[in-house]
């Protein structure tokens, strides 16, 4: 792992659409787990973390969607550009057959990574992913290629009409799965808790909040319940860890520690 | 001490027993209750929170803290949300925890620190600790204002008359003319603890790649290892000068840092970068160490070896 603060190029950029953009680098860590994430700094805006979308032949892949100043700073980054780079830090999904990937909009891009690594080792998986609409959701051919993987758009511009959590149900009792991977917005992941939890299910779920030092120090990441730092304990979380806690769908802390209510 | 006694390594501390003699710092995990009552489950005798204010402040853009050759590197910025949501945190822990909860306070004007100070004492924090000193925030002349003895007395006497009945610890830099001296000044100013020491400089470091400083703010204060030798130096010259007692703090890591901070004359020690290198086991790996040495050293208690690097 490397804590300490080095740049490196951009080797390539991927337009997904003009507000999703995928940057790769060289793989900076021999070995980089699915659901672990990255610091990037981006000189002179500010430095965020990202989960990675892939690790594939010695290329790492971060993929990024504008939607707030740094987002947005972020996708005018181009090939050669030198970008600031600390991790992988965290803890990452562990390893299981016959699971369910569940994903919501940017939530989808760190189970992209896990499904590859599901995969290499021949585990049987499916997948449901959601988003507002048919740009919010990406990598959609490689999870259809890999994955029985069911798509749903809250306009309805692709697969499903509706939410991800009306279908959960339906694929868990159809297809025997026993395990669940999550990440997504929170109120999406509150459901997933519970549909899982109804039914008995282990599962490991992704979480978000607003994070700085990375290195489990500053305290900014802990949630409320359990101390856990989301940063070092996180930000994968399983069963009876993410259970802990108390702020789920509740309340989130922002840059200067202040409790807001979730959205 | 008889051969099969334990040695005992709580202390007494302004009246109060802790259980180990180990703080964490302010400005590590100090943000909320379940955080801070982590650390003290982790071994911690008492824990600081991170330093407050009156207003809720933002603080520095990322990166904000980073790690370098000997220590950390850090411009946080006192972010903070504001003394009233630390009170929130100080009551939860203390119905939830009985190790001592020090209350971090720090102002832009000598008067807000009164404020801030007031506030904070309405939570009954076992300590107010006074952040005269961080090198990222700046006095309205340009320096901190634990660079001069007349502010540091002015702070002082105000903090000390708005906690009441709380008492109060200053938390010194070495980057002013005598740490001593100021120690002195808060002594007799009404102080009933000093803390010694803040981060360092600030220092900078800057990526070759891109040619430009790695902190979004340029420049942070240093912690760390690194600054070990210095912290020590300046606890023990101030417990050569003043009777109060000294949290001391910089860079201690290991077991032997403790021991020497206390041979040194330190009352308390603390421990904030030391988390990163060690992560949350560094204060049960001390505890076990002091204890250790103590059986082999036959000595029953720290009050034994403290101070004894002055004669």
């Amino acid at each position: 792992m490397s804590d300490k603060m080095k740049t490196y190029p951009v080797v390539d950029v991927k337009t997904h659409h003009p507000e999703m953009k995928s940057y790769y680098f060289r793989q900076i860590e021999e070995q980089i787990l699915p659901g672990q994430f990255f610091n990037l700094w981006l000189p002179g805006v500010d430095e965020k973390p990202f989960s990675v979308s892939d690790v594939y032949q010695g290329i790492m892949e971060i993929t990024i969607k504008a939607v707030g100043p740094f987002t947005r700073a972020f996708m005018n980054v181009k090939r050669g550009d030198r970008i600031g780079i600390r991790g992988p830090f965290g803890r990452g999904f562990t390893m299981h057959q016959h699971s369910l990937l569940i994903g919501g909009g940017m939530g989808i891009v760190p189970l992209r990574y896990l499904a590859r690594n599901l995969r290499e080792k021949g585990f049987h998986f499916e997948v449901i992913l959601g988003g507002r609409t048919e740009k919010d959701i990406p990598f959609t051919t490689e999870f259809s290629e890999w994955a029985p993987t069911t798509l749903v758009t809250e306009d309805g511009s692709l697969g499903y009409l509706g939410l991800v959590t009306q279908h959960i149900h339906e694929i868990i009792g159809r297809s025997k799965l026993s395990h669940i991977y999550s990440s997504g917005p929170e109120g999406m992941l509150v459901r997933v808790m519970e549909e899982a939890s109804g039914r008995g299910l282990d599962y490991e779920i992704s979480f978000e909040r607003y994070m700085k030092c990375g290195i489990g120090i500053c305290g900014q990441c802990v949630v409320d319940g359990s101390g856990i730092r989301l940063c070092k304990e996180g930000p994968v979380l399983n069963r009876e860890e993410a259970e802990k806690v108390t702020e789920w769908g509740m309340v989130h802390r922002d840059g200067a520690g202040r409790r807001e209510r979730e959205d | 001490m008889s051969l099969c006694m334990k040695p005992d390594i709580s202390v007494s501390f302004l009246n109060k027993t802790m259980s180990s003699p180990l703080v964490l710092a302010s400005g590590v995990l100090g943000l909320t209750a379940d955080s801070m009552k982590r650390v003290l489950e982790a071994g911690a005798g008492a824990v600081t929170t991170k330093s407050f204010s009156m207003d809720p402040r933002k603080g520095h853009p990322c990166p904000s803290i980073l790690p370098y050759d000997g220590g950390l590197l850090n411009a946080v910025g006192l972010s903070n949300p504001g003394v009233a949501e630390m009170n929130k945190e100080i009551r939860k822990l203390q119905t939830q925890h009985n190790g001592l909860i020090f209350a971090s306070v720090f102002g832009r004007t000598p008067e807000e620190f009164g404020s801030a100070a007031a506030s904070a004492a309405e939570s009954e924090p076992d300590l107010i600790e006074v952040n005269v000193s961080c090198p990222n925030v700046e006095s309205e002349f340009g320096t901190p204002f634990g660079a001069s003895f007349r502010d540091v007395e002015k702070i002082t006497t105000i903090v000390k008359k708005a906690a009441g009945s709380i008492p109060v610890s200053i938390k010194l830099t070495i980057h002013c003319p005598s740490i001593s001296k100021m120690a002195r000044v808060c002594e007799e100013s009404g102080a009933d603890a000093v803390t010694a020491i803040n981060t360092v400089g600030p220092g900078m470091l800057v990526d070759t790649g891109v040619m430009k400083p790695v902190l979004a703010n340029k420049v942070g204060g240093v912690s760390g290892p690194a600054i070990f030798p210095l912290a020590l130096k300046a606890v023990w010259e101030i417990t050569g000068t003043v009777r109060l007692p000294v949290i001391a703090t910089g860079g201690v890591t290991t077991t032997d840092h403790a021991l020497q901070m206390i041979m040194a004359g330190a009352a308390l020690v603390s421990i904030g970068s030391a988390v990163y290198y060690e992560e949350l086991d560094v204060f049960s790996k001390i505890n076990k160490g002091l204890t250790d040495w103590m059986t082999e050293r036959k000595i029953g208690n720290l009050q034994e070896i403290r101070g004894k690097a002055h004669e």
